[in-house]
């Protein structure tokens, strides 16, 4: 009994030193300058095809030859980035368009430093789709009226894309009922006819195509020709802080995302590295498009059409938030 | 007795096994979604020979074994410190009874703000949920010491570490073990989960790649992989218990019977 009260007391204190080690050293790495003249940066990511270019200009060496180092810290999805960015945890982080201009119209401190992906722009070859099950007899997004459509998350980019579908096809968006699901989760549910349409991407996309199921619509391709879908950000205040460094990460990665949109092999080998699509699946993925800059009249649009859903509580302030 | 439980157990789970080969083979659910015992075997093999595998179920341990350390030190000693100052007990009831019920999975955002992804994160959540589980058995062990034997041991002049030491804690110590084996089992769900969704390093973060990366075999190989850790870890947190209580009536009444 007295060994185990004295190894609980020698062990909690050993945490508490552990836990005030790794606080001094995770501190002083986090966006100090080491030594040489290399900064390590935290970016949050998504562990998606989409932020393949980053991975490919840090193998490269663009990020390295600007005296940056990148540390990739995953999430599993966008809520945990924009705090994560905002509080300083991050210095960057990989967000959608939508995301972005709500954090801004609620004066959340947040600014678009690269652009990250657009749609490919071609109808029917897009990295993200609205989709229905073989064989269902909703033709087009106009058939949606009353019917259950799944997208990643509510009152977001994909749930605007779906509604300018509708709105296109010449249906009421109002009268479809949206519902909430991860994107992985979408296959399935399509399959057991849990829901009606999905608004999917990749590499989903290409799970539900090889099911047999019928794309209605490129959604992202409705709202815009060359939607700029998602960029990296920063905080406002780190960007105002060290404007040297955010110069460096958006010239790194400009040049990250031209080599990976002129290496389509290249990008689709190294997302082998960061996440577990299987090869079979990563073959027939529609890589997006990764425009060195991002397109300024595609997001306006899908500001516009935001604005006109009511996602927005003060119109977005665009130069602001853009580069 | 002890060898037909074991084999019991094998069989059940050999039965349970065989009925996930079944099901999707027949038919029953879509081999696409719910792959078939012998594929999920084939995915946990290639697992088992991937160094990233390894990284992640050490950071894990290391999330679960930190975060258990810390929570049953922290809930033992307030746990006995409530119960020995006078009117301490009545002073926090309520402010704990408040606590307990948030769930630590609530407190993620927090926890993100704070730490971001590091292994730091995952400790507050692991903490929070574990170190409840620890206080309120030391207060219900404390309740438990028997008045005769803290008056006798009064009137002996013992002081107050005597009598914590001597009355106390022997009492409270079977239920002390009680809440270890549970909080153990519930800092192994907590972390996983805080991996999951916060994407701090660890199995939980690979669950969730591979969900995200529509490799079904591999997230259920990894699920295969944290229901064997959560098993390992229940028998080890019993025989431990065994070992500290052998002295007890209730184990030594155990082996008698």
């Amino acid at each position: 009994m007295r060994r185990l009260l004295a190894g609980l007391a020698v062990g909690s204190l050993m945490v508490a030193a552990s836990a005030c080690g790794s606080s001094d050293s995770g501190s002083s790495d986090k966006s100090s300058s080491s030594g040489g003249g290399t900064t390590t940066v935290k970016v949050g990511i998504i562990p998606i095809v989409d932020v393949a270019p980053i991975y490919l200009g840090q193998k490269q060496g663009f990020y390295s030859k600007r005296g940056l180092k990148l540390e990739m810290t995953t999430a599993q999805g966008g809520a945990a980035i924009v705090p994560g960015v905002v509080s300083g945890q991050f210095q960057f982080g990989f967000s959608n368009m939508t995301s972005l201009m709500i954090a801004q119209s609620q004066n959340v401190p947040v600014k678009a430093v690269a652009n990250g992906i657009a749609s490919t722009g071609v109808d029917g070859k897009d990295f993200g789709a609205l989709t229905v099950k073989k064989d269902s007899p909703i033709k087009s997004a106009k058939d949606l009226e009353g019917k259950k459509v799944a997208v990643n998350t509510l009152k977001n980019i994909n749930e605007t894309a779906v509604r300018e579908s509708v709105r296109k096809a010449g249906g009421d968006p109002s009268k479809v009922k949206f519902v909430e699901l991860a994107f992985d989760q979408m296959p399935a549910a399509l399959d057991g006819g849990q829901i009606d349409a999905a608004m999917v991407v990749e590499p989903a996309l290409a799970t539900v195509k090889s099911q047999g199921a019928v794309e209605i619509a490129s959604s992202l391709v409705d709202v815009a020709k060359d939607l700029t879908v998602a960029m990296y950000f920063t905080s406002t205040q780190y960007e105002q802080q060290n404007p040297e460094l955010v110069k460096k990460f958006q010239e790194a990665t400009a040049e990250s995302l031209a080599y990976a949109d002129s290496h389509p092999d290249e990008a689709r080998e190294i997302v082998t590295t960061y996440t577990k699509i299987p090869a079979a699946v990563l073959a027939n993925v529609v890589l997006p498009k990764w425009p060195a800059e991002p397109n300024r009249a595609s997001i306006e649009a899908l500001m516009k059409l935001g604005e006109e859903d009511g996602l927005f509580k003060t119109t977005p302030d665009l130069d602001k938030l853009l580069p | 007795m002890k060898g037909l439980n074991a084999a019991l157990g094998a069989a059940g789970l050999a039965a349970f096994l065989a009925l996930g080969e079944a099901v999707p083979r027949l038919g029953l659910v879509k081999e696409d979604y719910f792959p078939p015992t012998s594929r999920i075997a084939e995915a946990l093999w290639r697992e088992l020979k991937d160094e990233v595998f390894w990284t992640a179920l050490g950071d894990t341990l290391t999330g679960w074994a930190l975060g258990l350390a810390i929570a049953v030190t922290a809930g033992i000693l307030a746990g006995v410190v409530i119960s020995v100052v006078p009117h301490l007990r009545e002073a926090t009831a309520s402010t704990i009874e408040f606590l307990r019920p948030i769930p630590s999975v609530a407190l993620i955002p927090l926890a993100v703000l704070l730490y971001g992804t590091e292994l730091r994160s995952v400790l507050l959540l692991v903490v929070y949920a574990s170190f409840w589980q620890i206080l309120i058995q030391v207060l219900y062990g404390v309740q438990d010491v028997d008045p005769v034997a803290d008056e006798t041991a009064r009137s002996y002049g013992l002081g107050t570490w005597a009598r914590t030491r001597h009355v106390l804690w022997p009492t409270a110590l079977p239920y002390v073990m009680t809440g270890v084996r549970l909080a153990a089992a519930v800092a192994l769900i907590l972390t996983v989960t805080a991996e999951l969704v916060i994407g701090a390093p660890g199995l939980g973060k690979n669950i969730g790649i591979a969900q995200a990366s529509q490799a079904v075999p591999e997230m259920y190989a990894l699920l295969v992989v944290t229901g064997l850790l959560g098993l390992l870890i229940n028998v080890g947190a019993r025989t431990v218990e065994r070992r500290v209580l052998a002295w007890h009536q209730s184990v030594r009444g155990e082996v008698a019977v």
